[in-house]
């Protein structure tokens, strides 16, 4: 008698509702599909493939985009670059990408990139300033920019006078008053760039020697000051004031100034890496008229204003960028917005793969020792 | 006498209260009204409300139930019906196919995945529903071999036969005297091969596409932000399985007093 709950016919029966439970929970998806045979007709296929970063669009993007063009869109994601390339080389087929500029880089060098045809393109003139000119494609041929930034210092200014960060830069990092208050970013390439700025070096060094003292640099970081080794955590963290000096991405930080009046945010004079996030369409995508049209898309005041407003970050829009650090506007006196451009002693990270396989020994050596 | 049993009962206490606090700490934050998730400012159903508007959150649990159940009768099927294959085969038929069973429980899940996302590749198959369906198939077939196999170790070889004689056809034979007799190995093989399909993050990552997802991709890619939904998302999931583990636990016993009563 005690397996009766077992039997047969009750696991089906079970298994039914479940499966049925399972459909109703979700609700049955409507679709407007009034305007599919006409976006067929337009381009070719009523399907998007997107793959993107997480969390890293405004809410309304996909369903707007889908609304006014008629067109499914397939958003899958990633987090990280190295992700999205190791998915990408087993073959799968996506429409729009939206790398980094070093994975832009070496994925230009493999030739897995589309050339744009921007006569498809006329929003590419909504570009900002800032953008324009990036060193691994300074015509905008095969990558639109999304988002861009810096990475800067993110400070309690309660706790640490302005002035001694003016003046310390990078090296408040390395500040004994600030032992065990400090987040250091757990990525090999952004530590690595503090040590080689704070060293007066370039990040893209070669030098043997430049490299052995920036992993000395952060070695003695390590051993003397007990950071807390962290990735988008940092963002919450400090939002929450939970430790004084931390190193954020400058769009992080924008956000985390707009929740936290204590922080501030600075840029050292030993200059900075400009990173960016960029729009691509890559070789084997099945429907490159309709991703033009996405990225055309992307680059209109309404969705880059809902990106930019949701995410933080700094848009890649010039009338968005100036809307929000206009008085009254979104960002409006938060430091962090707007990227520092034109300061001759930021870089852009440049795709080197000798240089990362030695950064990637060295970061592990640099956590392990204590 | 009497302090031993208190003291291991506020032992016990301890280790409940620390398995079970995160837990209910998220059930609690998922119900506030603002994002932070250290002071509580209102009661709010806010988070629900975004979650269940979330095509994106819906769809990915309507995909991990489905895969799961799926995947979880298919694999307790054929891994039940390799097992008894099995405890019948040649000795060397066994250690081998009992090697090779053990390889994907025992192989780092990144491993498995990257394998199977080059096999499939390979095969040109385009990811999306099946190649996950498939992928989740594979890796949860060893663990009902697993649990079905000790019990088909202490089953009386002589009852089938027995069964036979008396004029039961083959299929009557396993269906109505080996099944049932192993049937605590199978359940227990289920139910691990579901939750192994449920939580699955990282092989499932590499094998899907066409914009399947389940909860623990979804829960990974949106880690920037807290995202208070997730809250939300977790302590329905709770709940649920809080639900299943009660009526698995108590309607065989409600039953058997029915029973009891009755005779």
């Amino acid at each position: 008698m005690k397996n009766m709950f077992f039997k047969k016919k009750n696991f089906t029966k079970i298994i039914a509702s479940a499966l049925c439970a399972a459909f109703v929970l979700t609700g049955c998806g409507g679709g407007d599909t009034a305007n599919k045979s006409d976006a067929v007709e337009k381009y070719g296929s009523d399907t998007l493939k997107l793959f993107n970063w997480g969390e890293y669009m405004g809410a309304d993007l996909i369903s707007n985009f889908e609304k006014q063009f008629g067109v499914k869109v397939i958003v899958e994601y990633f987090d990280s670059n190295e992700m999205m390339y190791t998915k990408l080389s087993a073959g799968d087929s996506y429409d729009v990408l939206v790398p980094s500029d070093y994975m832009i880089e070496r994925m230009l060098k493999e030739k897995s990139l589309m050339s744009l045809d921007k006569s498809l393109l006329p929003n590419l003139e909504n570009l900002a300033e800032g953008v324009k000119g990036l060193p691994y494609d300074a015509d905008n041929t095969y990558s639109v920019p999304y988002f861009w930034g810096s990475v800067g210092i993110v400070y309690n200014h309660n706790n640490v006078p302005k002035d001694q960060v003016e003046q310390q830069g990078y090296g408040i990092l390395k500040n004994t008053d600030y032992k065990g208050k400090i987040y250091m970013y757990d990525s090999e390439r952004d530590s690595f760039m503090v040590a080689f700025k704070a060293l007066g070096y370039s990040m893209n060094t070669d030098s043997d020697s430049e490299i052995q003292s920036a992993y000395e640099w952060l070695k003695e970081l390590n051993d003397t000051m007990e950071p807390v080794y962290v990735t988008d955590e940092v963002i919450d963290n400090m939002m929450n004031g939970s430790k004084d000096i931390a190193v954020v991405y400058s769009g992080d930080a924008a956000t985390i100034l707009a929740e936290n009046e204590d922080m501030s945010f600075f840029m050292p004079n030993e200059g900075t890496n400009i990173w960016s996030d960029a729009m691509v369409i890559p070789a084997n995508s099945e429907n490159p008229k309709l991703a033009h049209e996405f990225i055309n898309y992307v680059l209109t005041y309404d969705a880059s204003y809902d990106n930019s407003e949701t995410v933080g970050y700094a848009s890649s829009n010039q009338q968005v960028l100036d809307d929000m650090s206009a008085e009254g506007g979104l960002y409006d006196g938060n430091e962090a917005y707007i990227p520092r451009s034109g300061y001759d002693k930021d870089e852009v990270f440049e795709d080197n793969e000798v240089l990362r396989q030695k950064l990637a020994d060295l970061w592990i050596k640099v956590k392990a020792s204590k | 006498m009497k302090k031993s049993k208190l003291l291991s009962k506020a032992y016990l206490l301890f280790l409940v209260i620390f398995f079970y606090l995160p837990i209910v700490y998220t059930v609690i934050f998922s119900f506030n009204s603002t994002r932070s998730l250290t002071h509580f400012e209102s009661f709010s159903l806010r988070w629900y409300e975004k979650m269940f508007h979330d095509s994106t959150m819906t769809d990915a649990i309507f995909y991990t139930i489905l895969i799961a159940v799926l995947a979880t009768i298919i694999s307790t099927v054929a891994g039940t019906i390799t097992a008894i294959g099995l405890s019948k085969s040649k000795h060397i038929v066994k250690n081998i196919v009992g090697q090779i069973n053990d390889l994907p429980i025992m192989n780092p899940e990144i491993v498995t995945a990257i394998g199977l996302l080059m096999f499939f590749s390979a095969l040109n198959v385009k990811k999306g529903f099946l190649s996950l369906l498939l992928a989740h198939i594979m890796f949860c077939i060893p663990y009902v071999i697993l649990s079905v196999s000790p019990k088909l170790r202490s089953l009386d070889p002589n009852l089938a036969d027995a069964a036979l004689d008396l004029g039961a056809t083959p299929w009557q034979a396993l269906v109505k005297v080996i099944v049932p007799q192993i049937m605590p190995g199978v359940i227990s093989g289920g139910l691990i091969a579901f939750t192994m399909s449920f939580d699955d993050f990282i092989i499932s990552y590499f094998v899907t596409g066409n914009g399947v997802t389940n909860i623990s991709i979804l829960v990974y890619t949106m880690s920037k932000r807290i995202n208070p939904s997730i809250n939300a998302l977790s302590s329905i999931i709770v709940l649920i399985i809080t639900l299943v583990l009660v009526l698995v636990n108590v309607v065989p016993m409600l039953k058997e007093r029915k029973g009891e009563k009755l005779t």
